[in-house]
């Protein structure tokens, strides 16, 4: 079955495989700008992530069964142009993240953000679109690139699309809240780019797979300096502990769906750019970066985990806890074993599926009763038990209980770091699953359990997001489920999964055959 | 052994389904589930007892070394026999017992998902998979627990079971995990055959043992288990007496044959279980509630059964054993009766309910059968049981046993005074006031409710307690029934050589003579019941309340909520200038530790080319020192101004002109765009504290000088030729233009630019959507003025 599929993937050419997640939605916002028509407009997105999703699914078939796939953009040869490659960890998490897009995409049509009726709404839905792929297009960009500079630009990409997105439809407020995640983000674009200025003034190039072998001839003490900087850069993205401040004060502002995106796949590029950096071009300063990522994994995991017991709406809480977790996946990387990196990767795809779920939970619970505040929900299994189902299971999943894919992730993390003996790190990471369920048990008892409450009306019915309405629409339900579904399935095909997790930890540290395909 | 979990899985969703339609009945489809599980045992008994044991395995996630590994031996036959027979009978008295307007669907299935979890924690063979079904016990329970969550307590006691046993079953997992790789295997019945040993080892059993005392409720752990008594009472009967609590003790029973010879083994786990039994029986002696007199009642016989399977001889193990099914029977029956005497008569007030065995006799005999069962009385199956622990603490050599036999002798005693206090609370009449202070009178303000105002309790809230009972009397009698299987349990202990023979009499032994010693104690405490309680009323005021292990859950609640709240506080100040001053100071500090760590030369080639710079660059240092103290916005801007035409001048010097022409558009556009924002904008800055000034000049400072550092570092240490070299080389014959830049951008380096164009477009379309939005939703809000800021940074040249 894979055979016939990866034989099939092979008939593709490869610089279309590896281009069309970075191009495709480019094209096609610049459709959906030009053809604005509602059903039109609506139909691109919905034609465009799926072709994304199959391209992307035979990236990692290919990726898996011949190397790494690099793709020499214009032709020109790296290290001189711009190399696009794919590797397992790409294409694994180009893939998820596409799943997870199409599945927000069509729980925001449903709850009308995208497709809406007056005249308010309908400016929303013409910008929607656009940026929606535009962000697809920069997360997918920024999995792909090989090298430095590139990757600044993809950032660039993603995040003003998510600039828009976020301030789409806020009132005068939300655009202040917005206004931490934008300055903070511009900060951290600005210290990438001087980075990238050191790192181009220490080596003369800024392709990634050229940088190992230019930073090996570097002294041990720039190279170290670079590196520790390009944690704190990426650290910011990834709201790693004490850059990730802008997080749980700007997320909860946006609309569902959006914060949804964001919460799944923001922070995971960041990470994602910190796991290919430190290993692929730094690999000879882990003796130093690996003890400071693991403080700084310590530290998240424990005051992410703090701040989110210590919030009274349901979107603060998940925000902190997609910070706390941040915490996991770097701690899995800060051992620089096959096992620890794996243990991370497996924990990021986990972490992409269930954050992204539990956020469109949260947009349901408010859609039903207008707000997020758990002070003013309760009894909602009184009044919908599939409700209930909905956010256990993501609920469980996060706090790492058996048999869901956070424990699987979990476990492998507690295995690498006992391995390796790092007592202090495992003995964090269980104090920190016991009080994640500790904030998932204090939403259930609260808003869950107890005696129905009642709605609470719209506190801002001018915006484009109708909150406090009893009913819910099936689409936003049925799209829920099925993320829900997505991560059920983490578990079920957690063999198979997981062993991809170990040949993908096991690439990136050996590195050999991905300069070899971008390098010749 | 698969398909009885499957059976259990698909029988939960089934019966969640079925419940709004056949409302209580839907437990008579469920009771196919655990009915499933006797099946198994029925089946594999022969194989079992006959010492072959049966596997099953599937692998899961091979790279984890997980696997659904499953085994059936005479200790999991055992708990099977515990778990699926009693879990069949109170499934048939869930359908009695239940109500159409309880929370049917989430009691049905979860019940039923709990059955399943615990056939498959007594099943798995992989430690790993055993910690699955612990923790899936753990959030049934928890579910079940909160089962009535319009009330606060039961919703608090639900909590507090997940934090406690949760937290045991963490630590639990991490000792597993270690255990596991110090064994160099994953099966149960692989590291107890061999057991590793070290220090490593000891942190790890350590650790399963948190889990396996906090899951069977041992002091201190133990106030979780109490509270839990909000559930519906036949959940209380099964998890909360018969089978979840029991996967402690199971679990110590399990690793004991490995383990039991290490040095800190049985004082540490025989001490905790004594102190257990003491304190609960002490704490049950003191309860109006039926419930909770049962609740402590269950406490004190965990401690028992621990410290008895802890022991961890061939002798114990066979005391263990019986000591398991004695208790799970009578345990539940009386459960079970406290359920359906609160039924019949709406409360479980021993003070209110007055001589209701005379409505509900067969309950009664049925009752009374299993509290003597579990006061240890003769002819029944719990004085076998004790028989047999105290011969294997007598028989057992060193102080430390005689000690504990002690401490066993006298938790029996408690046993029989509260066995006898439910049965007279449950059942007897009251007698009249006497005048004499009687804790246990009538409280003012309360009317007794009498035989004649109860109805009696329906035939299927009976059965199971008669099964329950009958089970006990056979079993007390005819013991040579289960000779085959405490061999077999025992059989993997050192020392376990023939086949045990169980027997009611075993001629006047050192046993006969403390089982008469318990009884004519115990009879004695039951007798002197009003002056009992006095005794212990006054001996608890003189215990100071920090002794209270609940209390001490509630401060660590409080301590972590707190905690939380002022590291929140603290971290998440909400100030942007704040964080971005964090940003910046972690973004210069931690690559200059890496710098100083490892040590840099600071020589670059050239710093200065023409004298004319050092000019140019003193302008923009004045310029950005006037920007930054200038009080007047307009003066800033003006200043911010100028350091962007002098960093273009800069171009211009190192003959960059296209460059430069980029960078003065860019900084007219800004300055043009700022100054017209000012108009919105008060004149002036806000006033700031000197220490707020100092400490933002020591941040510019620190970031300056240290990105100077980095900067001076980095440009020192070039040993390869750049790119840029090989870009000129290659810009006329390859990309055919003369200026470099050019072919950079459209051609060797075309898909940044792509890139810089989409952000180019897509932040004009997000802006004019922000300024058009704002400007409809409320005008004159300072909206616009965010709207225009952001895009300054956005025109960058690529």
């Amino acid at each position: 079955m894979t055979d016939v599929l990866t034989g099939l993937a092979r008939t593709v050419p490869a610089g279309v495989l590896v281009g069309l997640p970075v191009l495709l939605p480019l094209l096609g916002a610049a459709l959906a700008l030009l053809l604005r028509r509602a059903g039109t407009q609506r139909a691109i997105p919905l034609l465009v992530l799926p072709v994304m999703a199959l391209d992307a699914a035979a990236l990692l078939l290919r990726a898996d069964a011949d190397g790494p796939l690099a793709v020499q953009a214009g032709n020109w040869d790296a290290p001189f142009g711009i190399s696009l490659v794919a590797d397992r960890l790409s294409s694994l998490l180009t893939l998820v993240s596409v799943i997870v897009l199409m599945v927000v995409l069509v729980y925001a049509i449903g709850q009308g953000v995208a497709d809406a009726a007056d005249e308010r709404s309908d400016r929303v839905r013409v910008v929607f679109h656009p940026a929606y792929l535009v962000l697809a297009s920069g997360v997918s960009f920024s999995f792909l690139t090989g090298d430095l500079f590139n990757l600044f630009v993809a950032f660039e990409v993603m995040l003003t699309a998510s600039y828009v997105l976020i301030t789409l439809q806020a009132g005068p407020s939300a655009v202040r809240s917005a206004m931490t995640y934008i300055v903070v983000s511009l900060l951290a674009s600005v210290l990438f780019v001087t980075v990238i200025g050191l790192v181009y003034a220490a080596t003369g190039t800024v392709n990634m797979a050229d940088l190992r072998g230019a930073l090996a001839e570097v002294p041990g003490g720039v190279r170290l300096s670079l590196a520790l900087l390009l944690i704190v850069v990426f650290g910011i993205k990834a709201a790693l502990f004490p850059l990730y401040f802008w997080l749980p004060d700007s997320y909860p502002v946006a609309p569902a769906p959006v914060t949804a995106v964001f919460a799944g796949l923001l922070t995971k590029v960041g990470v994602y750019a910190i796991i290919r950096t430190q290993t692929l071009i730094f690999p000879d300063d882990t003796a130093v970066t690996g003890p400071v990522l693991l403080v700084l994994a310590g530290a998240t995991l424990l005051v992410g985990i703090l701040g989110a017991i210590a919030q009274n709406e349901i979107k603060r809480v998940l925000s902190f806890t997609i910070v706390s977790h941040i915490g996991f996946i770097v701690m899995g990387l800060a051992f620089f074993t096959v096992a620890g990196v794996a243990g991370a990767v497996l924990y990021m795809v986990h972490h992409i599926v269930i954050q992204t779920t539990l956020f469109c939970v949260e947009g349901l619970i408010e859609r039903r009763t207008g707000t997020s505040r758990l002070d003013r929900i309760s009894g909602l299994t009184h009044r919908s038990a599939l409700l209930g189902v909905l956010f256990a299971l993501p609920a469980l999943s996060l706090a790492g209980i058996p048999p869901f894919s956070g424990f699987l992730a979990k476990l492998a993390l507690l295995q690498a770091g006992s391995a390796v003996g790092s007592w202090v790190i495992v003995g964090l990471a269980v104090l920190v699953s016991l009080l994640t369920l500790y904030s998932m048990a204090l939403i259930w008892g609260s808003a869950f359990w107890g005696s129905p409450s009642d709605v609470v009306p719209d506190e801002d019915p001018e915006d484009a997001v109708q909150v406090g309405v009893r009913t819910v629409p099936a689409t936003m339900t049925a799209a829920t489920a099925a993320v829900v579904l997505v991560g059920l399935a983490i578990p079920v095909l957690g063999g198979p999964l997981y062993a991809l997790c170990l040949r993908a930890a096991a690439d990136l540290l050996a590195a050999g055959p991905y300069v070899e395909a971008v390098l010749g | 052994m698969l398909a009885v979990l499957a059976a259990h899985a698909g029988l939960a969703v089934l019966a969640g389904l079925l419940a709004p339609r056949l409302g209580p009945r839907a437990f008579y489809v469920a009771a196919l589930a655990p009915l499933s599980g006797v099946v198994l045992a029925l089946a594999a008994a022969p194989d079992v007892l006959a010492g072959r044991a049966w596997g099953r395995e599937v692998p899961w996630v091979p790279g984890l070394d997980l696997t659904v590994a499953l085994r059936l031996d005479a200790l999991s036959l055992l708990m099977l026999v515990l778990v699926s027979g009693v879990g069949t009978l109170i499934f048939l008295y869930c359908a009695s017992y239940a109500d159409r307007d309880s929370p049917l669907v989430r009691f049905a299935a979860t019940l039923t998902a709990f059955a399943g979890a615990m056939v498959g924690l007594v099943l798995a063979d992989d430690v790993i998979l055993l910690y699955v079904f612990w923790e899936a016990t753990t959030i049934t329970s928890y579910l079940l627990v909160g089962l009535s969550d319009e009330d606060r307590t039961a919703r608090r006691a639900a909590m507090q079971a997940l934090l406690i046993t949760t937290l045991g079953g963490l630590a639990m997992l991490l000792g597993l995990i270690v255990l596991a790789q110090q064994a160099g295997t994953t099966r149960l019945s692989e590291i107890v055959a061999e057991p590793p040993s070290g220090a490593l080892v000891t942190a790890a059993l350590l650790l399963v043992l948190l889990g396996a005392l906090t899951k069977s409720a041992q002091v201190p752990f133990h106030p979780w288990l109490p509270a839990a008594m909000a559930a519906p009472t036949p959940v209380s009967a099964y998890l909360h007496a018969a089978a979840m609590v029991k996967a402690g003790v199971y679990l110590v029973a399990r690793l004991a044959p490995g383990f039991a010879e290490l040095s800190w083994w049985r004082p540490l786990l025989v001490s905790v279980g004594i102190a257990t039994m003491l304190l609960g029986g002490w704490r049950s002696l003191r309860q109006h509630d039926l419930k909770s007199l049962m609740a402590y009642s269950t406490v004190s016989q965990l401690g028992f059964l621990t410290a008895v399977a802890a022991w961890g001889s061939a002798e114990s193990a066979v005391a263990a054993a019986l000591l398991l099914l004695a208790h799970g029977f009578a345990k539940a029956a009386l459960f079970l009766t406290v359920g359906a005497v609160d039924h019949a008569a709406h409360t479980r007030d021993l003070r209110l309910l007055d001589g209701l065995g005379r409505r509900m006799p067969v309950l009664a005999v049925a009752a009374t059968v299993a509290a003597l069962s579990l006061g240890g009385v003769p002819l029944l199956l719990g004085f076998i049981a004790k028989e047999e622990v105290y011969t294997a603490f007598a028989e057992a050599e060193g102080t430390f046993a005689t000690v504990a036999l002690a401490g066993l002798v006298l938790g029996s005693v408690l046993t029989l005074g509260y066995a006898g206090r439910f049965l007279w609370g449950a059942f007897a009449g009251r007698p009249q006031p006497s005048g004499a202070e009687d804790l246990d009178a009538v409280p003012a303000g309360e009317r007794a409710v009498a035989a004649q105002d109860v109805h009696a309790p329906g035939a299927g809230l009976v059965a199971p307690v008669v099964v329950l009972a009958a089970a006990a009397v056979a079993l007390g009698v005819l013991p040579a029934l289960l000779d085959p299987l405490v061999s077999a349990v025992a059989a993997p202990y050192p020392g376990a050589g023939e086949p045990v023979h169980l027997a009611l009499w075993h001629g006047v032994t050192p046993a006969l003579l403390l089982s008469v010693l318990t009884l004519a104690l115990g009879v004695a405490l039951v007798a002197a019941r009003r002056r009992w309680g006095l005794l212990q009323r006054s001996v608890g005021r003189v215990l100071p309340q920090a002794l209270d292990a609940d209390r001490t859950y509630d401060a660590a609640v409080y301590g972590l909520d707190s905690a939380a709240d002022v590291v929140t506080g603290r971290t998440q100040s909400g100030s942007l200038p704040r964080y971005l001053g964090v940003i910046a100071l972690s973004a210069t500090l931690l690559p200059l530790g890496g710098l100083a760590l490892r040590g840099a030369d600071l020589a670059p080639g050239v710093i200065v080319d023409r004298p004319v710079q050092i000019g140019v660059g003193v302008v923009i240092a004045l310029a950005a020192l006037a920007a930054a103290r200038t009080s007047s916005r307009f003066a800033a801007v003006l200043m911010l101004g100028g350091v962007g035409y002098g960093v273009a001048a800069l171009y211009v010097l190192q003959g960059a002109p296209d460059l430069a022409l980029t960078q003065f558009l860019v900084e007219t556009l800004s300055v043009v765009i700022f100054l017209l924002v000012l108009r919105l904008l008060p004149r002036r800055f806000p006033v700031q504290t000197r220490r707020s000034r100092l400490r933002r000049a020591a941040v510019a400072v620190t970031v300056g000088v240290g990105m100077t550092v980095l900067t001076l570092a980095a440009t020192s240490v070039r040993v390869r030729p750049s790119v840029a070299e090989e870009f000129v080389a290659r810009s006329k014959p390859e990309g055919g233009g003369l200026n470099v830049v050019n072919v950079i951008l459209v051609d060797f380096r075309g898909l940044d630019t792509l890139g810089e164009i989409t952000v180019v477009l897509i932040a004009a379309l997000g802006m004019s959507s922000l300024v058009l939005t704002l400007r409809r939703g409320r005008p004159g809000a300072d909206g616009p003025h965010d709207a225009v800021r952001r895009e300054e940074p956005e025109v960058r040249a690529p």
